[in-house]
């Protein structure tokens, strides 16, 4: 659904803008983030072995190679979703804070399992990526409730966590030709404010392979999309893009299009 | 000044309460039938139910049976997540068997009295109104207006549930999630999941929205689903759906709604 490759691409971005940022992942047991980034050969100790203490923070935490002020915490391949602790992972995130960073990105897996109730529980705010199309649709939706009740902010009574919505791999044709739900759509059954639509796009999957988050590819529309998802998170105004789809003029006329 | 530990003096206590439980009122008391029924009721939807208590009524027996074939008919209510407590209204002849199969024997009175409401609807003769019997007290008092409102979208796999009052939802609901309410549900934006209203048997509870779209709609135990799709003239309209009583069936009627 694009949710690492999101994580890695926001925590560049921010990182890009000058905050100090982590982006820890979530998913044990598959741990993706570090190869997304590019670090998996620097992954000596992980997230549980900090939550169980077998290692310091600044032990596992792996400076990212492209941003001077971005840190990665990846996940355990070995162990099973039960090692993080509501306790274990309050610590690190409360460790964090006291070390100065200014925004800490939680990868959540996919799924309603542990790891993902984990990610979201200590959340302010949430980016809930979601494809364009029914059944991912659903799922955001029961993320969605799930955020609202399980999170430390709503079991607490204070403000309810921000949601935010990323639609990512959007087809622009696709939608035209009627074979996708359009970002309307989505935004009407989910009702949540959209945050950015991100192309689907070959770069990505080339910038995952590579090991470079795909805000670095400079001059792709992902790059760009995910440039202004940053931006409107930090406040700024900008106009939606990429989700227009221009019919090809010449072509058309030559073959007759449709 | 003793050091052992505190004898336990009352190992058991019993204290009152009251159960809210559902009311399947069997017509017919033959499990293949009643499955039949329960599977054209819920279709794609085994699990509507979650494990309510359920007390068997059979008051309104059409052709009482010389006996029940009590195992099938509670393991078919479990398969369907009913989980029987009870009988009442049973003839005198079949209550031994009834207790055998480990049903309580209850009448009318245990349960309060939500079939007043039942009554007006199925009986030609209305009962007297609960109020003048104290004897049915257990009911939980119906507070005049208490309302719930729900200010936050209700999503997938959310269920909320208005006792003994209306419900509001203010931010309108998914596909998927659940709104239950003794009286009325009002609804504005997408009603999208399933809302039972009337749930105690109130069937002059209605069903309002804004924006109409759902998967199933109840009022007082009479359901309407949507295999087919909903009709143009109503779906993502305003709408409201109350019960119709033409004789003795019962129907559900959605109208739309002139807003402006």
């Amino acid at each position: 659904m694009g949710k690492t490759t999101t994580s890695a691409a926001f925590a560049s971005g921010l990182a890009l803008r000058g905050f100090k940022t982590a982006v820890i992942d979530f998913d044990v047991g598959l741990r993706n983030l570090d190869l997304i980034m590019g670090c998996e050969r620097r992954v000596v100790y992980d997230f549980v072995n900090v939550i169980n203490g077998e290692a310091r923070l600044n032990q596992a935490l792996i400076k990212d190679k492209h941003c001077e002020n971005l840190f990665v915490l990846p996940a355990s391949q070995t162990r099973d979703k039960e090692a993080l602790t509501e306790e274990g992972v309050e610590a690190v995130i409360r460790e964090l804070e006291h070390m100065g960073f200014a925004y800490i990105v939680c990868d959540s897996p996919a799924g309603i399992e542990r790891g993902a109730i984990m990610a979201l529980t200590f959340a302010d705010e949430a980016i809930v990526t979601t494809n364009p199309e029914v059944s991912s649709v659903r799922d955001s939706d029961r993320i969605l409730g799930i955020l609202q009740s399980k999170s430390r902010r709503a079991a607490e009574g204070r403000e309810p966590v921000k949601e935010h919505l990323l639609l990512t791999r959007y087809s622009p044709k696709r939608v035209d030709d009627g074979e996708m739900l359009s970002y309307k759509d989505v935004q009407e059954l989910l009702r949540v404010p959209l945050i950015g639509v991100i192309p689907e796009s070959e770069s990505v999957l080339h910038a995952s392979n590579q090991g470079t988050p795909a805000i670095h590819l400079k001059g792709t529309d992902v790059s760009e999309a995910y440039t202004d998802v940053v931006a409107r998170f930090l406040g700024e105004d900008q106009p939606l893009r990429f989700v227009n789809y221009d019919k090809p003029g010449l072509i058309k006329r030559l073959f007759g299009g449709k | 000044m003793s050091v052992a530990p505190a004898p336990i003096t009352r190992p058991i206590e019993f204290r009152n309460a009251t159960l809210d439980s559902t009311i399947a009122m069997l017509r017919v008391a033959d499990a293949p039938a009643l499955a039949d029924a329960l599977h054209k009721m819920l279709g794609g939807m085994p699990d509507f139910f979650n494990g309510e208590a359920t007390v068997l009524d059979f008051a309104e027996l059409a052709d009482p049976p010389q006996r029940i074939d009590w195992p099938g008919l509670l393991s078919l209510l479990r398969r369907f997540r009913l989980q029987p407590i009870g009988v009442r209204n049973l003839g005198p002849e079949l209550t031994e068997a009834a207790r055998q199969a480990g049903l309580a024997l209850l009448d009318a009175a245990e349960l309060g009295a939500p079939d007043a409401a039942h009554a007006t609807a199925t009986a030609p003769t209305p009962e007297p109104p609960p109020a003048a019997t104290p004897a049915s007290a257990p009911e939980p008092a119906p507070t005049a207006t208490s309302t719930l409102f729900v200010d936050r979208p209700l999503r997938s796999g959310q269920q909320v549930y208005a006792r003994g009052g209306d419900i509001v939802l203010l931010a309108g609901m998914s596909n998927g999630a659940e709104v239950i309410a003794d009286g009325s549900i009002q609804c504005y934006g997408p009603l999208r999941g399933r809302a039972i209203a009337g749930a105690q048997g109130n069937a002059a509870a209605r069903i309002i929205t804004t924006n109409f779209g759902p998967e199933i709609v109840s009022i007082a135990g009479v359901y309407k689903t949507f295999e087919q799709g909903i009709a143009e003239s109503l779906a993502g309209k305003a709408a409201h759906v109350r019960m119709l009583a033409h004789g003795a069936e019962q129907k559900l009627g959605i109208e739309s709604l002139a807003l402006d």
